[in-house]
């Protein structure tokens, strides 16, 4: 920038001549550039209001556009409506594999007033309010008085209500049908139905939609009016379910959990036939999502199935059967766990020393980190993920709930010789308690594959080979030895040769790190070992066991017994007659000469 | 000595100030405020006392307080802009300090007659001190990497402590004024091209990490994301407000269905819909048609606010009233969007038209300055 002088010289001087006051030319001057940047500023000013006044007419139209759309789209009536007004939303109901109701329907109506048809208002708010004391019947004179053509007065009345409203016998009364979900078992298998509510509603009619749960999944099928009065009919056994239930809730209280999920499953073909989660609700009453704290605090909170929890050892059977179905070992090869393993920065340790080696069997039995570790390494992370992955164990469950694709089991990003270590005995990944009953009934029901399914299977389903029968079938030794002489002895059920294997895990803390004194408490297993029918995985969240002298915590102190009651209540049910045992063949030497 | 001080003789003096005020916003902004009354006696189902009545009380009030604040000569609000800015910033950490103090989550101070929110105070205040900022600066320093980082800190400070309230739309309001504050001051593109360089880049990166060990957000705040991205997933949770919005303005059409006809509303789905919804009533009421002549109206009042600025050579009351027509903008652009389901519910009300007194009564003190700008500006004699 040039700068020119204040004061020209010869400016003031001639200034001075004519008489005037020198300071008024500086005066003039300081002016002249104050415009001058004044002029600049301007320049540049208006290219930024253009571009801001650019800006602000696109916000313009986008709103506008979107105005105008949501103007010209359908005023959403009810799909009910559009078909004839006397077809009253049909949504079919639901039952359990026995045909009993499990969610039906329930005509009810709303009251609405279109007070230029009243003919004596006055009267008729008088009435309304004797019948419904929270009316106000002032408040109703005024309104039946006022400009008002069309007044909502109840969204939902009783058949005695609307009787009631009936005999007042004025024409600007007019009920609405209001289809209602009605769930008449209360609690019962709440998270599996999940619950309805009103969708699009008008005056005549209201849409149910599913909100959650099964209701919602299969939304389309149920609201099909091309269904006509069939019934959706789930896998699920009411009186089974029932029990389970209340042994569950028992349980919880007994170890005094937080919270609790149980899964019966056929072992078969994957059906469940009850699935519980603590605490519950009442979907006639579903309450509102929490808004604040961790949603999975939250009631509505299927454990089940949207819960992903380190399973911890209950995962050690994957890591043995695949050993053995890989020909790395046999069930009597000796395995070194003394401990602690230590692998880079990393220390394996077990609950307490099981001596210099173990058998693959007893390492199962034992239940050691050491042990099944090492056959982990034997596997190598990419074998290991690729038979945990055949098992199901790496995306969500196909079930049909509308929870399920959003419960992914949380795996570790890179799987690397320690994950592969910790992973094996179920420590690093975390999976839904569904994930792992599914993956129970594909390792133990002979090898094959089975999908989780709620809805009754009515052909045989096959799925492709896992392992080998072989391998199944000594797993299921295995998991009988763990119930007969290791850690899951309580859960022994005469006649129902259960066999199954504990895990204890400790909760990780939400900014890292593990609990010292909250767990989850699993227990998973198959019964009757010898032709295994069903698979049950019982989780309890942050147990504590105080009986004894001190609090106990592991799961053969609080899941396994809580799983026994439930067998215990539940063969029955399933009409499973108790056995005896197959001996062992024992003595015998097989010789080949 | 100032430009504006060497001008100063040519701004009217005493009451005749008042017949120089910007008469046209005064009259638009009324004319917007009967829209809310309007709207908030339909809402309470024809009762006036209800809502309409406290509202109608408040607007005179601050049409008054509008006034009487135009009224102080423009030079005296620049000077004491520090000073509001630094109280304001007070009051936010009292609130937090309280709040926490509290156990709750307190946003509001009690002053008897009303209940003040800092963080609505903090709306006007920042832009107050950035103009002043701006005027203070001299121009060939303003893109200087060393001057950016005062009005950084200006806005960063209040921004953060709202977001511990947490506010995210008083927060998204307080970035964009003040960004487009130093937009209008001429701050070079690179600086914005940057910033909004690295939100795309935070934005992707965020997303990018969902199921990966170093997620960086919760599990249930992205279930917040997918229900803004597509609300049906969630039809009763948190994307009921939207869903139900959606059905409102669908079933007003193109015409309405009549004053005090809606139904939708009035059934009570909406919970919040005399405040940050009240725009789905007039959309049901009075169709496209009302709603696209609401959205005029505040388009004008807009327009208005940037040919005052325009005309006005002093740059501290120019960059003022750009900065309040653009707050006004982000008030009603943001809060249409959200009901429209163009951008998520973050909770910002209608202006002048929801129901709350502290909002209104801060808009309506900021117009005031704009006010005092326009009588105050320099003229040439």
């Amino acid at each position: 920038m040039t700068r020119t002088p204040l004061r020209p010289l010869a400016r003031i001087l001639a200034a001075r001549r004519a008489g005037e006051n020198p300071d008024a030319i500086e005066r003039a001057n300081l002016a002249a550039r104050h415009e001058a940047d004044r002029d600049e500023q301007r320049q540049r000013a208006e290219g930024r209001l253009l571009v801001l006044g650019i800006v602000f007419l696109c916000a313009f139209f986008m709103v506008g556009m979107k105005m105008s759309v949501l103007a010209a789209s359908d005023p959403a009536e009810p799909r009910a409506l559009a078909s004839g007004a006397q077809i009253v939303a049909a949504r079919a109901d639901i039952t359990d594999r026995n045909g009993r109701i499990l969610a039906t329907n329930l005509t009810t109506h709303s009251l609405y007033a279109q007070p230029p048809q009243m003919i004596d208002p006055e009267r008729s708010a008088h009435e309304l309010a004797a019948i419904f004391p929270d009316l106000d019947a002032d408040k109703l004179v005024k309104l039946f008085t006022g400009k008002r053509k069309f007044i909502w007065i109840k969204r939902r009345i009783s058949p005695e209500q609307q009787q009631a409203v009936f005999d007042i016998g004025d024409p600007g009364l007019l009920f609405g049908p209001r289809e209602m979900r009605l769930y008449p078992n209360g609690h019962l298998a709440a998270h599996i139905l999940g619950g309805a509510g009103f969708g699009r509603e008008g005056v005549t009619s209201a849409e149910l939609i599913g909100v959650a749960g099964i209701e919602r999944a299969m939304d389309e099928t149920l609201s099909d009016p091309g269904r006509g009065d069939v019934p959706l009919r789930l896998s699920l056994d009411l009186t089974v379910q029932a029990a389970v239930e209340r042994v569950l809730a028992g349980g919880m209280r007994l170890m005094n959990a937080k919270g609790a999920a149980a899964i019966l499953m056929d072992a078969q073909n994957g059906e469940i036939l009850a699935m519980a989660s603590l605490p519950d609700f009442d979907p006639n009453d579903r309450p509102r999502p929490l808004v604040k704290g961790d949603p999975a605090e939250s009631p509505l909170f299927n454990r089940a199935v949207q819960g992903v929890y380190e399973l911890g050892s209950t995962f050690k059977v994957f890591a043995a059967a695949q050993a053995i179905e890989e020909r790395l070992v046999s069930r009597s090869t000796w395995i070194d766990t003394k401990g602690p393993l230590t692998w880079g920065r990393h220390r394996i340790h077990d609950l307490y020393d099981h001596g210099p080696a173990l058998t693959v069997e007893d390492v199962i039995v034992e239940s050691s980190n050491i042990g099944t570790a090492r056959i982990a390494m034997m596997i190598g992370p990419e074998r290991q993920q690729d038979f945990l992955g055949r098992l199901g164990l790496f995306s969500p469950t196909q079930v049909e709930l509308i929870e399920a694709p959003g419960a992914k089991p949380l795996l570790p990003k890179t799987w690397s010789e320690i994950h592969a270590m910790t992973i094996s005995y179920g420590h690093g990944m975390s999976a839904s308690p569904l994930h792992l009953a599914t993956a129970y009934a594909s390792l133990l029901n002979g090898g094959h594959e089975v999908k989780p399914t709620l809805l009754i299977q009515e052909a045989p389903v096959r799925g492709r080979q896992v392992v080998s029968e072989n391998t199944s079938q000594q797993m299921r030794e295995f998991l009988r030895q763990v119930v007969q002489r290791g850690t899951a002895t309580l859960a022994e059920v005469p006649g129902y040769r259960v066999a199954g294997k504990t895990g204890t895990a400790d909760k990780p803390k939400p900014q890292g790190g593990y609990y010292e004194d909250k767990v989850i408490a699993t227990f998973a297993g198959v019964f009757p070992a010898d032709d295994p029918r069903y698979v049950l995985v019982v989780t309890l969240d942050e147990p504590v066991e105080t009986s004894g002298s001190e609090p106990r915590r592991t799961a053969g102190w609080t899941a396994v017994p809580v799983a026994a009651e439930v067998i215990r209540r539940a063969a029955p049910l399933l009409g499973l007659a108790p056995g005896v045992e197959p001996s062992a063949v024992e003595g015998v030497t097989l010789a080949r000469n | 000595m100032t430009y504006l001080e060497s001008k100063v003789q040519s701004v009217p003096t005493g009451a005749r100030k008042i017949l120089y005020a910007n008469w046209a916003i005064v009259l638009l902004l009324t004319a917007v405020a009967c829209v809310g009354f309007l709207m908030l006696y339909s809402v309470a189902g024809g009762d006036l006392s209800r809502w309409a009545e406290p509202q109608m009380k408040r607007f005179a009030v601050g049409m008054v307080a509008m006034l009487l604040i135009g009224l102080v000569p423009i030079w005296f609000w620049r000077s004491i802009s520090p000073v509001a800015y630094l109280v304001a910033l007070g009051l936010l950490v009292l609130v937090e300090i309280m709040g926490f103090v509290g156990m709750g989550a307190q946003r509001w101070i009690d002053l008897g007659f009303i209940r003040l929110q800092p963080s609505e105070l903090m709306k006007i205040t920042l832009v107050m001190i950035l103009a002043a900022y701006y005027d203070w600066l001299p121009l060939n320093k303003v893109s200087r990497p060393f001057w950016i980082i005062p009005p950084l800190v200006m806005i960063l400070l209040p921004t953060a402590l709202v977001l511990k309230q947490p506010d995210l739309g008083t927060a998204i309001l307080l970035i964009a004024g003040g960004g487009i504050v130093m937009f209008c001051a001429g701050v070079s593109w690179l600086y914005f091209l940057a910033v909004v360089g690295a939100g795309v880049g935070l934005i992707y990166t965020v997303f990018a990490s969902r199921g990966t060990d170093w997620q960086l957000i919760k599990d249930y705040q992205f279930k917040r994301i997918d229900t803004f991205l597509d609300p049906s997933t969630d039809p009763l949770g948190s994307g009921y407000h939207i869903t139900q919005a959606m059905i409102a303005l669908g079933s007003g059409g193109w015409g309405g269905k009549g004053y005090m006809q809606g139904t939708q509303s009035r059934l009570n789905f909406l919970p919040e819909k005399h405040t940050d919804f009240i725009f789905t009533t007039l959309a049901e009421e009075f169709g496209f048609l009302g709603g696209i002549s609401l959205l005029s109206l505040y388009g004008l009042v807009v327009l208005f606010c940037v040919l005052s600025a325009v005309q006005n050579k002093d740059r501290f009351g120019s960059l003022l009233t750009l900065g309040m027509g653009a707050t006004l903008f982000l008030f009603f652009a943001v809060n249409m969007s959200m009901v429209m389901g163009l951008a998520p519910v973050v909770g910002v009300p209608l202006p002048l038209v929801s129901y709350g007194g502290s909002a209104m009564l801060v808009l309506l003190a900021a117009f005031g300055l704009v006010q005092s700008a326009h009588i105050h500006r320099p003229r040439s004699r």
